[in-house]
């Protein structure tokens, strides 16, 4: 056995200000998905809740104890979000669920950005299609910017987080970046 | 340096100048002038040649529905044509020229087409450019293109940004004039989310432009006051310079925002913004558009439409004239030349083509007359009247009447009606869903019939949406007179123009309906009445008029036209946005591309993703050096490829197994835990359309792999087949495909190397065979997948780690790999082996490849139902003498073979009907030393070792190939399962 240890990279490693505004990668976040097995909503809720204290969150929303979070996707997946630096993630949600739901590492399936700042809603106007200055603290959906999947949690008046695919973080980064630039 | 008809009235700012250049000469003007006004104001009234004749025109109109003012604005990169200089605000410093001329604008040699007038009337091109045949393309055509054309591209890339943006809200008002002023009061005070939208940078619309009292203020102040008690509302958005274009689907609006146009530059920031506009309710409050009257000569510089002479002597303090004469068929001719006289310029007379206007002191007033022709080329100095009468004039105002600005409300096909009292087209009751239409768009063309009616629809679209109206009363305004007779055209020698931006004449229109143009959709087609830039914005309904008068029937019985968007023109920059350059599409990259870029390697863009090519070395001439270099070391040693790229789909649940069964055609319900498995997905037609391997690490858990084209196309296949087929089966999908960093690692030593990467699993033949796969950890605890796969045809596996350890692995692996001599391959070299181990790809599944052509018809099981099985079945696509995938090399090996090639029997003619089939892939072969192929051949199973023709006509080659088996290396499997 070769003496080499695998090291972790963030996706991108962003972290850019734009005027009083910032564009961070938050690569200690974890990502798993969790689906709910047909019959099992109860189980589920069960489980989310001892497991990790969280009430299963509704359609367009998220739910929060501590810093996680899980965040409803479709109609039967939701996504638990949490500090987590080492890559076992998921076999950490199985067992805290007791196996009630099916889970699916995602961690590097996405990149995380945590945008904020005065600008924010104004930049978020020149790249997502959705009413999120309707959206309350929490509100979470899945949507398209940028011809890129994308995944858009409202944390705060001027605080989200944009969730695209890891794959094409750097054009999805440009356009946050460029929207922050063109409305700044 | 002065300007000449500049009035000390108006809006406009005068403590300061503006300095801009017109044909190359130094002009000013003030903050808050359209180009348009500046130039009139500097005594410019010919400012444009007309796009057919050439003739010499000025500013028609003070709006956005000019059609004769159209000049270039900025220079270089920046020049932009066919703008129109009656909506360009005017800034320090800007550049601007006249266009459609060659030569000076006064001495246009092109103007000599006005003389052959008579040989240019509707239809000329059609009749005249029939014949020779020869002469279509290589004379006419040129020729008119030459001619053609109003204003010049630079022939530069576009200078400047764009970009796009989506608002939402309750209420939409589009046109901020007296009507979108009260609507958006009544809406703001009541709580909704407004956008209040204009295409003018000063709103309040006809407020500026005339001298009507709002609430015991003048109307201009009444408006600035109530932008800006719209401007301190947080639920109010005021969007000045913003266009609404076009209403589509859903209650959704396109805009579009001129941010910088009125700068001299942009600052780096976007010039303009194209906004999606999400709303409940919509409110067209766009007011209207005079229209002219047709008469001799009727389109020189100096006839302008009444409202707009209103607009540059209220607002912008501009004397359009010294001598001013005033021609009418309505109340608002009067209004005209009381607005001249209080603002000191002389009116030379008021022509009212109605009897009974009352006296205007110190008017010369003639009734029951019209202007039957001007004269003065370059602008006009006299009129001669219907009833003999020679007055002289600088300027003649024509009011011909309101068309209500019902645009927006035909872009979902609504069909305006005609009302006789108005003489115009209102809109009609097919509104698209949500829209209301008030004020001057609806016909209340009077001031307070116009805020009542708005007010009105106001509350009734809060009261639908659940808001609570304020009641507040609305400001006092009085309702001008505004009685019409139509008027329409003066029938007599000479061209009376009726759409003045495309040169169409009252005579053309005689013609069209002469010549059996008859509906208005054809008569469109035939003159190009109402086609260009404005769209016949001040010249539909005269046409149309004129047409209905030819036909001797009433307007509403001969047609209406509608309008599709755009309202106006919109950049095709503004559509693009941002998506241009490298900005055109995302772009993804592998976790292993740094490294590679770092190699040297040569990327592929495949969809999105960008691939390693190959990876050229020192010394190596060209990239088949490189790719005979991978491919050799790969099948000596061991090669690694980044497969990231491949589709990965997460599967689980308690059916998963019976899902994966019903989605490929070879069973899958038995697949043990620790194995792979081949399998092939076909459409509901039977056609196959992609393959892919799917492991099973649990009893409810699989990991499915795609190709990497058609990723997105099975995932989506499979949530459909989930959701709408079979919602009784327990099964979850998610794409891991970015998840993990996946690398191919192919060739004799593959075993040897990963047994110094994996971390306690046994990699022996006995313990972990062709096609197993097994959950592990890499290099001292990674978490890993390994899959003993091979799409080369050697031993070879997959090896997946998290895709954040990517860069890492490939790093490490290359590492471990040196003692070895292994080799990064990218995918050309993947390509050549896939073809040397008969492997087919993308240039196989056309789309119309069945499994039975592929040799692989037995995989479609027939023990169970799948999707597309049932129709794979049918006669015509499983007989024995269609197409078969076989293999081909050259007879004469030193010759290349080319990819599309068709194969044709020895002897055949080469036409279509002896067609035998097609090369589909060619590859040089370096283990073999000659090319190879693969292709579909008629009955090719029985034609082993025959010698065909492969036919290239587009390469001119004709070359005899052997037919062979498609696997040209290790038929048997030896390698992969050794």
């Amino acid at each position: 056995m070769a003496d080499i240890r695998l090291s972790a990279a963030p996706v991108l490693g962003a972290d850019i200000a734009i005027g009083d505004n910032r564009i961070v990668e938050r690569d200690d976040l974890a990502l798993v998905s969790v689906a709910t097995p047909q019959g099992g909503d109860d189980a589920i809720a069960a489980a989310l809740q001892s497991g990790f204290g969280l009430p299963v969150p509704g359609p367009v929303q998220s739910s929060g104890q501590g810093d996680m979070r899980a965040v409803r996707t479709t109609a039967d997946q939701m996504m638990l979000i949490f500090p987590h630096a080492t890559p076992d993630a998921e076999p950490h949600v199985r067992q805290a669920l007791s196996g009630a739901g099916y889970t699916t590492d995602q961690t590097d399936v996405w990149m995380v950005l945590e945008i904020s700042g005065p600008d924010t809603l104004a930049a978020l106007e020149r790249l997502c299609p959705l009413d999120v200055a309707g959206f309350a603290d929490g509100a979470a959906a899945r949507t398209v910017m940028e011809h890129m999947g994308a995944l858009i949690l409202r944390l705060g008046p001027d605080r989200f987080w944009l969730m695209s695919a890891s794959s094409s973080a750097g054009s999805f980064c440009h356009a946050v970046e460029l929207s922050y630039r063109n409305v700044a | 340096m002065t300007q000449p008809n500049r009035l000390p009235s108006g809006l406009t700012d005068r403590s300061r100048m503006l300095n801009f250049t017109w044909n190359g000469r130094a002009l000013q003007g003030h903050p808050g002038d359209t180009l348009a006004a500046a130039l009139l104001a500097n005594g410019e009234r010919f400012v444009a040649r007309s796009f057919k004749y050439h003739r010499p025109r000025g500013v028609f109109s003070a709006g956005p529905e000019e059609p004769s003012a159209l000049v270039q604005l900025r220079n270089g990169a920046a020049q932009e044509p066919n703008t129109r200089a009656t909506v360009a605000e005017l800034f320090d410093g800007l550049v601007a020229t006249s266009q459609n001329h060659r030569g000076s604008l006064e001495g246009d040699l092109l103007a000599l087409n006005d003389w052959l007038a008579p040989f240019l009337s509707a239809g000329f091109y059609y009749k005249t450019f029939m014949w020779p045949k020869r002469f279509w393309e290589t004379v006419y055509e040129p020729f008119i293109r030459a001619s053609a054309g109003l204003g010049r591209l630079s022939m530069e890339p576009d200078p400047d940004h764009y970009d796009h943006g989506y608002l939402h809200c309750d209420l939409l008002v589009i046109g901020a004039g007296p009507a979108g002023l009260t609507a958006a009061l009544e809406a703001g005070r009541a709580g909704a989310r407004v956008i209040l939208a204009d295409e003018d940078f000063l709103p309040g619309g006809r407020l500026n432009a005339e001298t009507h009292e709002v609430g015991g203020m003048a109307g201009s102040g009444w408006a600035a006051q109530a932008v800006a008690e719209l401007a301190a509302m947080d639920n109010v958005r005021l969007m000045t310079r913003t266009t609404v274009y076009g209403a589509f689907d859903h209650g959704i609006y396109g805009a579009l925002e001129r941010a910088t146009d009125h700068l001299a530059g942009s600052g780096g920031k976007p010039r303009q913004v194209l906004w999606r506009l999400y709303t409940r309710r919509a409110l067209l409050t766009a007011g209207a558009t005079e229209r002219s009257v047709a008469f001799r000569n009727n389109d020189r510089p100096g006839v302008m439409l009444a409202g707009a002479v209103r607009t540059y002597v209220n607002r912008f303090g501009v004397a359009p004239g010294q001598r001013v004469a005033v021609l009418t068929n309505n109340d608002d001719g009067w209004r005209t030349a009381t607005d001249l006289q209080a603002a000191g310029i002389h009116v030379s007379a008021l022509i009212d083509t109605r009897a009974g206007t009352p006296d205007i002191p110190g008017l010369r007033i003639e009734t029951n007359a019209a202007v039957r022709r001007t004269r003065g080329r370059r602008g006009i100095g006299q009129i001669t009247l219907t009833n003999g009468a020679v007055i002289d004039a600088d300027c003649l105002a024509v009011a011909g009447g309101w068309s209500p600005n019902l645009h927006l409300t035909c872009h979902q096909r609504g069909r305006p009606e005609w009302r006789d009292d108005l003489a115009a087209f209102v809109p009609g009751r097919d509104l698209p869903p949500g829209m209301s239409v008030a004020g001057a768009a609806n016909g209340a063309l009077t001031l307070h019939a116009a805020m009542k009616e708005a007010q009105e629809k106001t509350v009734t679209l809060l009261q639908e949406m659940g808001f609570e109206p304020t009641g507040a009363v609305l400001p006092k305004a009085s309702d001008e007179p505004a009685s019409i007779t139509p008027f329409w055209h003066v029938k007599g020698k000479g061209r009376a123009w009726v759409d003045l931006q495309n040169d169409v004449t009252a005579k053309d229109i005689y013609q069209s309906q002469r010549e059996a143009f008859r509906s208005v959709e054809l008569l469109k087609r035939y003159t190009t009445l109402g086609m260009a830039t404005d769209q016949g914005k001040t010249a539909n309904v005269l046409g149309l008029a004129i047409l209905a008068e030819a036909a001797g029937q009433p307007i509403p019985d001969t047609g209406t036209t509608i309008f599709r968007p755009p309202y106006t023109p919109v950049p095709i920059g503004a559509f693009a946005g941002r998506a241009r350059g490298k900005d055109f599409r995302p772009v993804r990259l592998t976790p292993s591309h740094k490294w590679a870029q770092e190699q040297g390697a040569t990327f592929v863009e495949t969809g999105m993703w960008m691939r390693a090519q190959w990876f050229a070395r020192p010394g190596e001439k060209g990239w088949r050096d490189s790719v005979d270099r991978e491919v050799q070391m790969t099948r000596k040693s061991v090669g690694i490829c980044d497969v990231t790229t491949l589709g990965k789909i997460d599967i689980q649940g308690r059916d998963a197994a019976e899902f994966l069964n019903r989605v490929y055609a070879n069973g899958f319900a038995k697949l043990p835990v620790g194995k792979v498995r081949y399998g092939i997905m076909l459409r509901e037609d039977g056609i196959c359309y992609d393959d892919g391997t799917t492991a099973r690490l649990t009893e409810t858990h699989f990991v499915m792999t795609t190709t990497t084209a058609n990723a997105v196309v099975v995932f989506r296949n499979l949530e459909f087949a989930r959701q709408c087929l079979w919602p009784d089966l327990d099964v979850h999908l998610i794409s891991t495909t970015d998840g993990w960093a996946q690398f191919a690692v192919a060739g004799p030593n593959s075993r040897a190397l990963l047994s110094k990467v994996v971390d306690d699993l046994d990699l022996s033949n006995e313990a972990f065979p062709f096609m197993a796969c097994s959950e592990c950890t890499v290099f001292g605890g990674t978490p890993a997948r390994l899959f003993r796969i091979s799409f080369s045809g050697e031993l070879a596996y997959e090896i997946a780690v998290p895709a954040r350890f990517g860069d890492s692995m490939i790093r490490a692996l290359m590492e471990v790999g040196r003692e070895f001599d292994a080799v990064p391959y990218g995918t050309e070299a993947l390509g050549v082996m896939r073809i040397e181990k008969g492997h087919f790809a993308g240039n196989e599944l056309t789309g119309q490849t069945t499994a039975a052509m592929l040799g692989i018809g037995m995989m479609v099981s027939s023990k169970k139902d799948s999707i597309g099985a049932t129709l794979s079945r049918r006669e015509e696509m499983s007989r024995d003498d269609d197409l078969r995938l076989v293999g081909f090399h050259p007879v004469d090996k030193s010759s290349e073979l080319n990819a599309g090639a068709h194969f044709l029997t020895r002897g055949d003619p080469a036409d279509m009907a002896h067609d035998q089939g097609w090369m589909t892939s060619v590859a040089w072969s370096p283990e073999l030393g000659h090319s190879i192929g693969m292709g579909f051949l008629k009955r090719g199973k029985e034609r082993m070792g025959e010698t065909v023709r492969a036919y290239d006509p587009v390469r001119g080659k004709d070359t005899l190939v052997t037919v062979t088996s498609a696997h040209h290396i290790d038929p048997e499997g030896a390698r992969q399962r050794g």
